[in-house]
């Protein structure tokens, strides 16, 4: 039987879909790469939805959209309590303590992740203008996310912190002392982040490079090694001035958004 | 069998630039050729957005324009090629591109307007990104040798090798009082910055929050706009400050004290183009001296 396979997730779907079940990218068009390989994050449709578990989750609105979850009895997902849109009042509701508390208070991180459980529905969003990205785990995968970049994982997802490793990627990585780590248990998870502006996609080979404003990166698989590196730049004032980039390595894919608050110069 | 159409059959009515018309975008600035050109009743014409993955072409180069709210602005520079910019509107680069940086003058001006003091270079080959901090639209100015443009502070995100950059103050201020202190009002910032092309057509790549629109200003042409929404004008258009005071019902409601209309004037003959984004301008102050404005009240 014919599948159409989705160019963002890799999910195959029924011939005659218009959007990916695993993921809801569009099928139905072409996907848009620039000459240098970055690949521009699916616009999901408006209403668009798609499936995870039991549960469906539907994105609504364009300029900051919403990611409304139907959960299922026994499906939950797992969120920063600051981009709760709205919830309806029978949603349980619990914590997940994710360790590590003087550490995340430190890294200006909250000690505990909301869990909303099935039956019920619940509605996220974030606070600028951007993207959602879906970006379905299958097992054996890592993701590092930037802190509060996150809007919700699912119940099949271990959430973990890694800290940024070497004083100049903390000091002028501009991704903060930690990322969010997502790690698939034995059955898939699926991971909603939100980048602002618009979120590109790049896979990069073994020991390939490429440097990003630190400000500008969301997501890599872990298996990319993120190094901040140092651009002297002279001035005829006070002499000299510089500026970090964030060297991505390969293999892996890298994610960044097109809107950030610049970091590392001085 | 279509025959092609000429080179220089068309000529885009955003940029002015002339080419063949084929490939659905304006090879100079990026505008699509295929749509239809909206102009309000009252002249301003709508800069159409740069579509998704638009080429743009200049020297040996191209610019691909991705994204729809906050563009990103990829080059693939040949190597005869370089672009400057300020390093904080830097996304992404090739780790081969030659990096520099471009003296400024006048540092301690700079530093005092909130501009950059560093003005980095980028030399091909290899591939270098930019974008803002903030959804609005990319916008293409491609400069004819000799065509010179000003252009309001942050707004500029790129320029080619070959378009002259320089700044000067903006001469457009005024001050209020307040108790005994006077308050220094910079309505389009302190200091304001000019591109001119030289020895070929030349490129710049400005970002404005909003939408955009242009309108061609005829000679001793007036049109009152909001100091904040200028991105751009010819440099032969004169500007100057307007003040509008409303008759209130108190006398502190009433002119010269509250809701005060704060304008900025710009006289032809030029092109001028405004954003539908801006921040407004503080409407409370006695105005106490200017750089040179009219005034109406009623």
């Amino acid at each position: 039987m014919d599948r159409i396979e989705c160019q963002w997730c890799k999910a195959q779907n029924e011939m005659g879909r218009t959007n990916c079940t695993t993921c809801g990218a569009p099928l139905d068009k072409k996907d848009l790469v620039t000459d240098s390989g970055w690949a521009e994050a699916p616009r999901l449709r408006d209403m668009t939805e798609f499936r995870f578990s039991n549960s469906v989750c539907q994105i609504e609105g364009e300029i900051v959209p919403v990611a409304e979850l139907a959960l299922a009895q026994g499906d939950s997902v797992f969120f920063e309590h600051h981009v709760m849109l709205w919830k309806e009042p029978q949603v349980p509701m619990s914590a997940l303590n994710t360790g590590g508390g003087m550490k995340r208070m430190v890294g200006g991180m909250p000690h505990i992740l909301s869990v909303a459980h099935g039956p019920g529905r619940v509605a996220f969003s974030r606070d600028a203008t951007g993207e959602v990205v879906v970006l379905p785990l299958h097992p054996t995968m890592e993701m590092d996310v930037r802190e509060h970049a996150f809007l919700a994982g699912t119940h099949s997802l271990d959430y973990s912190f890694v800290r940024i490793k070497g004083l100049v990627n903390v000091l002028h990585g501009g991704s903060g002392m930690y990322m969010d780590r997502f790690v698939t248990r034995n059955e898939p998870g699926l991971l909603l982040l939100h980048g602002y502006g618009n979120v590109f996609q790049r896979t990069l080979q073994q020991g390939e490079k490429i440097m990003v404003e630190p400000g500008g990166f969301l997501y890599k698989d872990s298996s990319v090694t993120m190094n901040a590196v140092k651009q002297n730049v002279k001035t005829g004032l006070m002499g000299g001035h510089s500026m970090y980039l964030a060297e991505m390595t390969g293999p892996g894919r890298v994610g960044i958004q097109s809107m950030y608050v610049h970091h590392g110069s001085e | 069998m279509t025959t092609p159409p000429p080179q220089g059959a068309y000529t885009c009515p955003y940029c002015r630039m002339a080419s063949d018309g084929g490939g659905g975008t304006c090879p100079h600035c990026g505008a699509p050729v295929d749509v239809r050109l909206k102009v309000s009743d009252s002249g301003w014409i709508e800069q159409p957005p740069i579509r998704d993955m638009a080429h743009i072409r200049f020297g040996h180069s191209t610019c691909q324009v991705s994204g729809m709210y906050v563009p990103v602005a990829e080059m693939a520079l040949h190597d005869q090629d370089w672009v400057y910019f300020s390093h904080h509107v830097l996304l992404h680069t090739d780790p081969n591109i030659r990096m520099g940086n471009l003296p400024l003058k006048g540092g301690w001006k700079r530093m005092r307007a909130g501009m950059p003091l560093i003005m980095m270079t980028a030399q091909g080959p290899g591939h270098i990104a930019f974008s803002a901090d903030e959804p609005g639209e990319t916008i293409a100015v491609p400069l004819a040798p000799g065509r010179t443009v000003d252009v309001a502070e942050h707004r500029f995100l790129v320029a080619t090798g070959n378009v002259n950059y320089g700044w000067q103050n903006s001469n457009v201020w005024f001050t209020t009082q307040d108790g005994d202190d006077e308050e220094w009002h910079y309505p389009v910032g302190r200091t304001i910055d000019q591109f001119a092309a030289t020895g070929g057509n030349g490129l710049l790549l400005l970002h404005a929050p909003g939408n955009t629109f242009v309108r061609d200003l005829q000679p001793r042409q007036r049109i009152l706009v909001q100091p904040g929404g200028l991105i751009w004008k010819d440099s032969s258009v004169r500007m100057f400050l307007h003040f509008e005071y409303p008759h209130g019902q108190y006398w502190f409601t009433s002119s010269r004290y509250q809701a005060k209309s704060t304008w900025l004037t710009l006289e032809g003959p030029g092109r001028i183009a405004v954003q539908s984004v801006f921040e407004r301008p503080e409407g409370t102050g006695y105005v106490r001296r200017t750089s040179g404005a009219t005034t109406h009240q009623w």
